[in-house]
């Protein structure tokens, strides 16, 4: 039964954002006022944080929504990049366009969510479109003009075509399982219970499809977060709409497809992990290297965070892998420093405030006539704006992974993870691949810092060339401020987020137990193993 | 003794705070910003002073001196980083150091620097906090962070402040050392994540003493060595610099202001050879031992290489860059080979470096200020003109080609020693050769050392009278040193003094840790020595017979 009131409690953040934003939707009809819609849209977050805190975290499973705190620590990831994202496009809304933008911003942080505790493809499905459907939207509202239709055009036609790969991998899943559960409990069996069962003799039959609805669930998350070859579309997108989308596309969509990829590929189809561990390592390094290399020509700072965006989305892969690797080759040992889902989670926090934090630099220097998205437009910033330099240096640095900021300890965790698994897997075999993977992702991170410092070069080291200083907006440098108080916290105190992604990668490795019918069957993998 | 972590913690955290201080206050303008500036490093170098002053005399007990141990993320959350500082014999000097420098460094950057004087001044002592921070850090991961974070205020450095390359220069600056240093990370990851899975540890234990003990008492795989020790040598030989990997010294040097020079030269090169000194040798024996002849031949073959560059440049800076690359070729060489005479004097070299080329850099700027130019053509007789300025870069020359008596002297004989004590007496029969040809080469460093120092004091000091011309927009009338000048240099050239009389006084103190970092490598070289006798043995045998079979 979907629609008991527990679960009703459960999802109240997700249901007061909606029944808010369709009132934003409603009432921007009849009273166009920027500051009212925005101010209401703030509280509306600080209602729906509320609701979270007190109802988001005891852990339950249902047959559709699974709050875990893996679930929990994304949620309100979402729900903070939501109100973030509306500080920053507050003060840049036309009041004609005011709510519906408001209301657009807030129906994709609650996709977001949806997606984050979804335990259901129905659900999941359903959370993806209600990020994506908003966004085309607000990418044709945001800017007139022929640019933004071309990325308009480009993102939507994309993104169509992402859906029916992702829905004709779903497909597959639902001919092999015969459930949309991903996770079954109270002796219904979910996806997991059910492919360990059926790949569990020889994988013939309908079993021999399980990795072709996985490189399906791949090609169609991949575009979400931007991933080799799915990733044409980002750097052009980005360059043709406004700061405030592409941060939104930057963020909301990861967050997304990251934790559907971990719900689907980690906890629900551990029996093909074998499989599935190659994909994502290729993809990984492919993702993250094209991305870092693409970025190094860029002269438009949208453009460059577009290809930095990519080749973060390529890192967070390297924490998939790991924890797909971990499901394939296990041993009884843990690896005491991270897990790849703990490593990708506390990675993804620290990517999306430093992201958004840089997009909402670039905003507050905007304004509707002049759009700043070039390096010559920020060059001499420091002598301008001080703040806005220092900022933007605080988020380049933290992307670029340099210590004392928080950049440095996602990096810190995606390697440990990785390089645990050299140290602890009792399998050979793979120990060269894991190498590969983190030897580069170290490369990565040194090719990524030259692009990210010539931002820090132009603005604190070239003379001022834009000379028409702009009044910052004091949403945006207040959006900005907060994700720098983020990033420097975490860089100087990063227990709090580590203890989050500990709890997050527990969720995801302690996934319910097998019924007992199942269990007594050998999965790949235990058999793989006593082979050895 | 306890009190004294309560004076170390003190040191370290006086820079930090005058930093954010300083960025705190905002606009203060030029002047108030220097004096502040020169308050906080005064205070830290007394506060340095006391503590290196009450090290044990006879060095006993070093890893327990001034220990401040923190849990900062706790063993529940997987990760037992703990903010733990100390300072033993190995670091003790070089803390010491890097405050004296600071010193310096503020007071040639009094009049040199005009614009953005507060930002510039907070670098400088955020600089100051990464490097105490460095030399004391007991927790790898705190040094992995001390080490990180010294980039960015040099960046800025070299990045604002610097000559008229100097975008291209901290930008290559920076990612040399960055990608160097990144892969330096997944090699002490791997050792802190491989002592967790042998002894069965539910946390990771990223304590320097704690898992150098455990290496010890149970060595890594010699493969797992091998490729961890060739991480780690890409951070440390970047950092150095190492021949081949020199390239950016030399180009941030020319371009960094004044002040950035006299720290990079004088401490942040140290903090490669410290790595080596302090992971790679006593975590990493066998692979030490193995790769031994190969870094001392790039050691001899930087030292040949830096000082003849160093021979034919035309810029001073340029000059007194490549020397650097020679001078740490001495002490790598001193180090790696492996005894505790020639690591002895490696770590003094460290220090001797410190203290000259830091000099050196100070009076370069000096010069650079009251002319506008480093063109070596363009000088002549300057000692008629300046004579404080000549009697101080004559004596810091000195120093630096290591005159009897002087500092530079006590640490070139002492990596000469151990380095023919290594060729000649203890080397296996195989790398014999080889290693007695590199030893006779290092010497050669010497002569040539003295030949391109010399040289340039002879041309800029003491030819005939000749200046630039003075056109310069903001000329003011040449005059010698000023007191302000004099206090800058003063400390260095007393301390370059006293070294070189009593170096016995330095030996004392650091000894005990560094016997226990050599003695790591002694059952590695052991076995190494017989496998490799057996082996030629063995191959000797074989002809023998193979001779006598004929014979017969």
């Amino acid at each position: 039964m979907f629609a008991n009131s527990e679960t009703l409690i459960r999802l109240m953040p997700e249901i007061i954002l909606v029944a808010l934003a369709t009132w934003i939707f409603i009432g921007g009809t009849f009273w166009a006022n920027r500051a009212f819609w925005s101010t209401l849209a703030m509280l509306t977050y600080l209602v729906a944080a509320i609701a979270l805190y007190r109802h988001g975290n005891a852990p339950l499973v249902m047959s559709v929504v699974t709050i875990d705190y893996l679930g929990y620590t994304l949620r309100w990831l979402a729900l903070l990049s939501g109100a973030v994202l509306t500080l920053m496009a507050s003060y840049h809304l036309r009041d004609q366009l005011a709510s519906e933008a408001l209301g657009l911003i807030m129906l994709a942080a609650t996709g977001t969510m949806l997606v984050a505790c979804a335990g259901d493809l129905v659900l999941m499905f359903l959370g993806l479109e209600l990020i994506s459907i908003p966004t085309y939207v607000l990418l044709y509202v945001a800017r007139p003009g022929r640019e933004a239709a071309e990325a308009t055009a480009k993102y939507f036609f994309l993104s169509i075509l992402s859906s029916a790969l992702l829905l004709y991998g779903f497909s597959f899943l639902y001919g092999l399982a015969g459930t949309t559960t991903l996770v079954g409990e109270g002796g219904v069996l979910g996806i997991q219970q059910q492919l360990v069962g059926a790949t569990g003799g020889s994988a013939t039959g309908l079993a021999a499809l399980a990795p072709l609805a996985i490189v399906l669930i791949f090609a169609g998350l991949g575009f979400k977060i931007a991933a080799v070859p799915f990733h044409f579309y980002a750097p052009d997108v980005y360059q043709g709409t406004t700061n405030t989308n592409a941060g939104l596309l930057a963020v909301l969509p990861k967050i997304a497809g990251l934790v559907a990829l971990v719900r689907i590929a980690v906890i629900a189809m551990p029996a093909i992990a074998a499989y599935a561990w190659h994909l994502s390592l290729i993809i990984a390094v492919l993702t993250m290297t094209i991305g870092n290399v693409c970025a190094l020509w860029q002269t438009n700072l949208r453009r460059m965070l577009g290809y930095s965006s990519i080749a973060h989305a390529g890192y967070m892969l390297i924490g998939l892998t790991v924890a797909l690797g971990a499901n394939a080759f296990g041993s009884g040992e843990v690896n005491p420093g991270y897990g790849g889902v703990g490593a990708l989670v506390f990675y993804l926090v620290v990517y999306v405030f430093a992201t958004l934090g840089a997009f909402a630099v670039l905003a507050q220097l905007s304004t509707p006539e002049q759009d700043v998205a070039t390096l010559d437009e920020v060059a001499g910033l420091n002598k301008i704006h001080p703040t806005s330099a220092a900022l933007m240096a605080v988020f380049m640095f933290s992307l670029a992974g340099v210590p004392p900021l928080a950049g440095f300890w996602g990096k810190l965790t995606l390697f440990m993870s990785a390089v645990g698994v050299v140290t602890y897997s009792t399998n050979a075999a793979i120990t060269p691949w894991f190498v590969v993977l983190v030897v580069a992702g170290a490369l990565n991170a040194a090719i990524a810092a030259a692009y990210y410092l010539r931002v820090v070069s132009a603005m604190y080291f070239r003379p001022v060339t834009n000379a028409a200083p702009q009044v910052p907006s004091p949403g945006g440098i207040g959006a900005a401020l907060i994700c720098a108080v983020v990033v420097i916290v975490i860089g100087i105190s990063p227990r709090a987020l580590m203890t989050a992604a500990r709890a997050a990668d527990e969720a995801a490795r302690t996934a319910p137990s097998l019924p007992v019918n199942v269990a007594t069957d050998v999965s790949p993998a235990s058999a793989a193993m006593a082979q050895r | 003794m306890d009190h004294m972590r309560n004076w170390l913690l003190a040191t370290i955290a006086t820079p930090l705070i005058g930093a954010v201080l300083l960025c705190a206050l905002g606009n203060l303008g030029r002047n108030v910003a220097r004096w502040l500036a020169l308050a906080v490093t005064v205070v830290t170098l007394i506060l340095a002073g006391v503590v290196v002053v009450n090290f044990p005399a006879d060095g006993a007990n070093a890893d327990q001196y001034a220990v401040t141990d923190v849990a900062w993320l706790s063993a529940q959350s997987g990760l037992d980083i703990h903010f733990s500082i100390g300072l033993d014999g190995l670091g003790v000097f070089l803390f010491g150091l890097s405050a004296l420098l600071m010193f310096t460094s503020v007071l040639v950057s009094w009049e040199a620097i005009q614009d953005r004087a507060p930002l510039f001044y907070t670098m400088l002592l955020a600089l100051e906090f990464g490097c105490l921070g460095v030399f004391a850090a007991r927790d790898i991961m705190l040094f992995y962070i001390f080490f990180e974070f010294t980039l960015i205020p040099l960046f800025f450095l070299i990045g604002i402040w610097g000559s008229e390359d100097r975008r291209y220069a901290a930008i290559k600056f920076f990612i040399f050392t960055f990608a160097g240093s990144v892969l330096t990370f997944l090699g002490l990851l791997a050792i802190v994540l491989w002592h967790a899975q042998q002894n069965g540890l539910n946390y990771l234990t990223f304590s320097i003493p704690e898992l150098t003990a455990s290496l010890q008492q149970a060595p890594l795989p010699f493969v797992w060595q091998y490729w961890i020790f060739l991480a780690l040598f890409a951070g440390f030989a970047i950092k150095v610099p190492l021949f081949p990997l020199h390239t950016w010294l030399p180009l941030a040097h020319t371009q960094a202001p004044t002040a950035g020079s006299v720290i990079l030269a004088g401490i942040l090169l140290k903090i490669g050879t410290y790595g080596f000194a302090r992971f790679s040798i006593p975590m990493l024996p066998a692979a030490t031992v193995h790769f031994m002849p190969w870094i001392l031949g790039l050691s001899v073959a930087g030292i040949i290489y830096g000082a003849l560059v160093a021979l034919a440049q035309k810029d001073i800076k340029r000059l007194v860059a490549y020397s650097s690359v020679s001078h740490l070729g001495y002490s790598m060489l001193g180090m790696f080979a492996l005894n505790s005479i020639g690591f002895m004097g490696g770590t003094l070299q460290m220090i001797n470096h410190g203290l000259s080329t830091g000099g050196l850099f100070a009076i370069v700027g000096m010069i650079y200020e009251r002319y506008h130019t480093r063109e070596i053509a363009s000088f002549g007789g300057l000692a008629w003109r300046l004579p404080i300025l000549s009697f101080f870069m004559l004596v810091l020359t000195l120093s630096s080609i290591g005159l009897p008596g002087l500092n530079g002297f006590a640490g070139e004989i002492l990596v000469l020693l151990g380095m023919f004590q290594r060729a000649f007496a203890e080397s296996p029969p195989q790398w014999l050769a080889p290693l007695q040809v590199l030893s006779v080469l290092a010497v050669s460093g010497v002569v040539l050392g003295a030949w391109y120092m010399l040289y340039l004091i002879q041309r800029v000091f003491f030819s005939e009278l000749r200046e630039p011309s003075q056109q310069h927009a903001d000329h003011r009338p040449v005059t010698d040193m000023n007191l302000r000048e004099i206090a800058a240099v003063l400390p260095l050239v007393v301390f370059c003094v006293w070294i070189g009389l009593a170096p016995d006084s330095l030996r004392q103190r650091m000894e005990p840790t560094l016997l226990k970092i050599t003695a790591a490598t002694e059952q590695p070289l052991a076995d190494r020595y017989t496998e490799e006798t057996e082996i030629t043995a063995s191959a000797l045998g074989a002809t023998e017979e193979e001779k006598l079979s004929r014979v017969r």
